[in-house]
């Protein structure tokens, strides 16, 4: 049977490419705004979601659509970018800032843990970002999985639930392994 | 992956499904709406209607090459030259986001008048992902109004059918290829033009130098890829920056515009980084700039930023 995964559209610029990478990869998948409800996700069949980033700034509002729900219930993977990664490390006890250094283009993310995510992945690669705020404190539950020169948390991950943030953006071309961190995430899914 | 094939079977099908009766395809020769044009002629024949507006803000001597190229594909066009209107309606506008709602009211307004003697009810057009994803939305925000989309009026006496919505570029070129176009490769043009490419008040004298300078920049970035000096950027031309700076021209002091230089690669236009042109290349652009251009232009510089922080296009 093949994999759906879902994005949920939190107003992301890369949203849809999002979207058009698991598309190449073979997955079924669509987009649903970040308003739709759990049970809907689940009667389509949902594998695996995909929390999209967004502009809204996550250290200074405490929703973004439904994702809290998706959260909370969810028993399959959920890959949180960007905004999406900020608002599960909110959503689960942590904490979000406006960064000192925001990043936008170019960083260079340098892994500091082992993540199913991250498999076949060298220790430091290059990835593309766009954030003003920054995860700067993580949740009890949650371990750092990379840092880049001026983010701390530019990755981390549940220590038992399959969900994980990330602060770059894995489905822009120019970032360097990009398609291998989704086709991680497809394994993680279809498990 | 893609499949090209696919889609043009696809896209045909729907096409002929959506559209009863005759539609209006706008074709500015570049490679978007010219795969709608060849995709939209096999669903609909002799019931589509091409045109290709004139603004005066295209590239020299487009409009050439596009009535060219559609009598290559066998397609009828029908032209407009219609550069007084827009001069006409930019006249003291400055704003970016303004500049693309008139051209794109504009637009709509030729269209409609044309329907109307024809008879038509359809529009279609080649907006591509990128085009309503920077538009903005309900969810999204809005980088920029591509007047295709975000510049739309809200009172539209056309339907309006899109069908390369949900591809980027690089997909576009892939069915242009398969279709055999020659414009397959050709470089992205902004629909708003050089309206967008002279920073601040547009008048028929900056787009004049600014249009002048763009074509030395696709010369020399063309020779000097085609030599094997350099891998051919994603896009790269000319800006205007209406800020005046002192040169010193023959032993007399001249007082003109600046031009900035911008090429960048990218894939799909959502996110890039600056091209690495050879010094030597930038030389002789900057060289061939100010001395075919006389006092227009006393300086010449090189934009730097990727996409993000910046977008390709200035405005």
């Amino acid at each position: 049977m093949v994999t759906r995964i879902f994005v949920i559209d939190n107003g992301g610029q890369w949203t849809h490419r999002e979207w058009r990478v698991l598309k190449y990869l073979g997955v079924d998948a669509r987009i649903f705004p970040n308003n739709t409800p759990f049970d809907k996700l689940v009667e389509e069949g949902v594998d695996g979601l995909v929390l999209s980033g967004g502009a809204p700034r996550i250290g200074l509002k405490e929703e973004l659509g439904r994702c809290a729900e998706y959260l909370d219930r969810a028993d399959f993977p959920i890959l949180g970018i960007c905004a999406g990664h900020q608002f599960i490390a909110r959503h689960f006890g942590g904490e979000v800032q406006p960064a000192e250094v925001p990043e936008f283009g170019k960083v260079e993310i340098i892994i500091d843990a082992k993540h199913p995510i991250f498999k076949g992945l060298p220790k430091k690669s290059i990835a593309w970002a766009s954030h003003n705020d920054e995860v700067t404190i993580v949740p009890q539950d949650f371990v750092i999985l990379a840092h880049s020169e001026s983010c701390r948390v530019e990755a981390m991950a549940h220590k038992e639930r399959a969900i994980v943030g990330l602060q770059f953006h894995p489905e822009v071309e120019h970032t360097e392994y990009g398609a291998q961190i989704f086709e991680n995430f497809i394994e993680m899914c279809k498990e | 992956m893609f499949d090209p094939d696919r889609f043009v079977d696809e896209a045909v099908k729907d096409l002929k499904e959506q559209i009863k009766g005759k539609a209006l395809i706008a074709c500015s020769g570049g490679v978007d709406s010219t795969v709608c044009a060849v995709l939209a002629n096999r669903a609909l024949g002799e019931n589509l209607y091409a045109l290709h507006v004139n603004t005066g803000l295209l590239r020299k001597g487009e409009s050439e090459e596009v009535k060219k190229l559609f009598e290559q594909l066998g397609i009828k066009l029908y032209y407009l030259d219609e550069s007084g209107r827009f001069f006409e309606a930019l006249k003291g506008v400055v704003d970016p986001e303004e500049k693309r709602k008139i051209i794109g009211e504009l637009f709509i307004r030729i269209f409609e008048e044309f329907a109307e003697r024809h008879g038509i009810e359809y529009l279609i057009q080649g907006t591509i992902a990128p085009d309503w994803i920077e538009s903005g939305d309900e969810l999204r925000e809005t980088i920029k109004s591509h007047h295709n989309v975000g510049g739309l009026p809200e009172n539209i006496k056309l339907k309006i059918v899109e069908p390369l919505r949900d591809l980027y570029k690089d997909e576009v070129r892939k069915v242009a290829q398969y279709l055999n176009l020659p414009i397959s490769e050709r470089q992205p043009f902004p629909g708003p033009g050089f309206a967008i490419r002279v920073v601040g008040e547009v008048t028929r004298e900056k787009v004049e130098i600014v249009r002048e300078a763009c074509s030395i920049v696709e010369e020399e970035i063309e020779k000097a890829s085609e030599s094997g000096k350099m891998e051919r950027p994603w896009q790269y031309f000319a800006v205007l920056i209406p800020v005046k700076t002192v040169g010193v021209h023959g032993d007399k002091r001249a007082y003109g515009y600046t031009i900035a230089i911008r090429a960048i690669d990218s894939v799909d236009a959502m996110s890039g980084s600056f091209s690495r042109v050879p010094y030597d290349v930038l030389d002789r652009i900057a060289t061939r700039i100010s001395n075919e251009m006389g006092d227009k232009v006393t300086r010449v510089v090189y934009d730097i930023t990727n996409k993000p922080p910046a977008t390709i296009e200035w405005e």
